[in-house]
C-alpha cells in the first residue's frame, strides 16, 4: 500500500504537465483527492509549467477577439458549485458570499418578474450591466403594464410548467419555468417562437435554480406565434435539432 | 528571444553545473492576481466589460501556449476561442485553493491543446512534424513581458540536466504523454516520471517564486 503511493506519488510532475493518458489522469485525480501533500506538489509544479506558458505568450491573431466576445455574449455560463458540492472539495473552507450570493440572487429572481427588478439594481456590479438590466426590466415592465397583457401556462412532456406573460401590443413575450429536469452541462434548454414552417430562436433559459428559471425576454412576437422549448447542444443553434419538449398555443 | 525546446529541436548537449542561481527578485512588475481574481468574480457574474478585460490579460499568454503545442496557427485560433470561452462558461468554478487565475486559465488552454495534439486526425501528421520545420515564429516570445518571462525560463532550463530538460519540454510543449517521451528518449518509463518530477522542482526553485 505504501509502496503503491508512493508509485502513484511519483506521476505528479507528468500529471502537472497534462503527460498522463485520460486512464491514468483519472487515477491520479482519485489519489489527488485523499493526499493533501500531493496536491501541494501539484500546485508547485503547475505553477512551474504555468512560467513556461508565459515564456511562450504571443500576440493572437486579430479579430479574434471579437469573435469570442460575441460567442462568449451568446453562451449560458455554469452556476457556481453548489455550497455542498464546495465543501466537499475543500473541507474546512468557510462559504463566502461569492458562494451564496449568486445562487440566492437567481433563486429570487426566478421567484418573480418583480422581484428580478428588484434583485438586478441589488446585483449589478458594473454601471454597463446596470444600464442593460434597466434597459431589460423597463421592457419587462412594459410588457407587464401593456393593456393587452395575458398569461398563458404550459407543461412539459418531461415534467415542469412555464409560465409566459405576453403583449401582442409591444410584440414581446416574458417567459419562466418551474420543475424542467436539470440538464448536464454540455445541454441547454433553447426557447422558439413557432409559426407554420419556421422557428425562430428566442433566447437561451438560464440555468435552474431551485427548480426555476429566471425570466428571459423575447422580442418580435406575433399572435400567429407558438412557443417552444427544446434541449440543444451546449451554446444553442440556430434550429431546433430534437422535438420540443413544450409547445404552448397563444391566445388570439 | 528563442527558446531552443521543443520537440523538433535537440538541445545542446551541455552538462549542467549548478545550473544559474534563484532570482526571486525580477525587475519584471508582479503579476496581479488579486485583480485578476477580482475581475473572474466579476464574469462569474456575467459581466461582459469584464471578460474583455480578462482576455487582454490572458488570452496572448494562452495563445503563445496553444500554439507552441499545435504548430498550426489556424487550429491554433480555433482552440484559444475554445478555451477563452471555457474561461467565461466555468468562471464560477474557478477555485483559488487551487492555484492563480492564470494558471487556472493555462491548465485549460494547455489540457485543450494537448487534448487537440492527440486527437486521432493531430495524431496522423504528428510524425511528419516532428521532423524540423523552419519557422521564424515558432518560438518567438513576441511581448515584452514575455521575453522577459522567455529570458529566464531558458536560462533555468539550461540548468537543468539534458535528461530532465528534455523530458519536460516534450512533454509540456510538445503535449507528449510520459510513456510517449520515454521511447522518444529511449530510457525507462520509471526514469522519465522521476526526472519530469525532479526537473520541474529544481526548474521551481530556480525561476524563485510562487505565483
Amino acid at each position: 500500500m505504501r509502496l503503491f503511493s508512493r508509485r502513484v506519488h511519483e506521476l505528479s510532475g507528468a500529471y502537472a504537465l497534462d503527460a498522463l493518458d485520460d486512464a491514468e489522469r483519472e487515477r491520479f485525480e482519485r489519489h489527488l483527492r485523499r493526499c493533501p501533500a500531493c496536491a501541494d506538489d501539484v500546485r508547485r509544479m503547475t505553477e512551474t509549467a504555468t512560467a513556461m506558458a508565459m515564456a511562450m505568450a504571443a500576440e493572437p491573431p486579430p479579430g479574434l477577439k471579437e469573435r469570442v466576445l460575441a460567442a462568449a455574449a451568446a453562451t449560458p455560463q455554469l452556476p457556481p458549485l453548489t455550497p455542498a458540492a464546495a465543501a466537499r472539495r475543500r473541507p474546512g473552507r468557510r462559504l463566502t458570499r461569492s458562494d451564496w450570493f449568486p445562487r440566492l440572487a437567481l433563486g429570487l429572481a426566478a421567484a418573480g418578474v418583480a422581484a428580478a427588478v428588484v434583485l438586478a439594481v441589488v446585483t449589478v456590479s458594473t454601471q454597463n450591466r446596470l444600464n442593460t438590466v434597466q434597459a431589460q426590466n423597463q421592457q419587462i415592465a412594459a410588457v407587464l403594464a401593456a393593456p393587452d397583457a395575458q398569461i398563458v401556462t404550459g407543461t412539459s412532456s418531461t415534467g415542469g410548467t412555464a409560465t409566459v406573460v405576453l403583449s401582442y401590443a409591444e410584440q414581446k413575450m416574458i417567459f419562466t419555468s418551474s420543475g424542467l429536469p436539470r440538464l448536464p452541462n454540455a445541454k441547454v434548454y433553447e426557447l422558439w417562437l413557432l409559426s407554420t414552417g419556421s422557428a425562430r430562436p428566442a433566447g437561451l433559459l438560464p440555468q435552474p435554480t431551485d427548480g426555476k428559471t429566471a425570466p428571459v425576454l423575447a422580442a418580435g412576437l406575433t399572435s400567429a406565434d407558438k412557443v417552444g422549448v427544446t434541449v440543444e447542444p451546449g451554446g444553442g443553434t440556430s434550429s431546433p435539432t430534437t422535438t420540443p419538449i413544450l409547445v404552448m398555443t397563444l391566445p388570439d | 528571444m528563442t527558446i531552443p525546446t521543443g520537440p523538433r529541436h535537440r538541445v545542446s548537449r551541455v552538462e549542467a553545473r549548478g545550473g544559474p542561481a534563484p532570482r526571486p527578485d525580477r525587475s519584471a512588475p508582479p503579476r496581479d492576481d488579486t485583480d485578476l481574481e477580482r475581475l473572474l468574480a466579476l464574469v462569474a457574474r456575467g459581466d461582459q466589460d469584464a471578460f474583455e478585460a480578462l482576455y487582454d490579460r490572458l488570452s496572448g499568454p494562452a495563445y503563445g501556449l496553444v500554439r507552441k503545442v499545435l504548430r498550426d496557427p489556424a487550429q491554433s485560433e480555433e482552440v484559444t476561442q475554445e478555451v477563452m470561452l471555457e474561461v467565461w462558461r466555468a468562471a464560477s468554478r474557478f477555485d483559488p485553493a487551487r492555484g492563480s487565475p492564470t494558471t487556472w486559465a493555462l491548465t485549460i488552454a494547455h489540457r485543450r491543446a494537448v487534448d487537440r495534439v492527440r486527437s486521432e486526425t493531430a495524431a496522423a501528421d504528428r510524425e511528419q512534424r516532428s521532423a524540423p520545420v523552419p519557422s521564424a515564429v515558432d518560438d518567438v516570445a513576441e511581448t515584452v513581458e514575455a521575453s522577459m518571462d522567455a529570458e529566464q525560463v531558458r536560462r533555468c532550463l539550461e540548468g537543468l540536466t539534458e535528461l530532465q530538460r528534455e523530458a519536460i519540454t516534450l512533454a509540456y510543449y510538445g503535449g507528449f504523454t510520459y510513456p510517449q517521451v520515454a521511447t522518444k528518449l529511449e530510457v525507462a518509463l520509471g526514469t522519465v516520471k522521476t526526472r519530469i518530477r525532479d526537473g520541474l522542482t529544481r526548474l521551481g526553485n530556480c525561476l524563485g517564486r510562487s505565483w
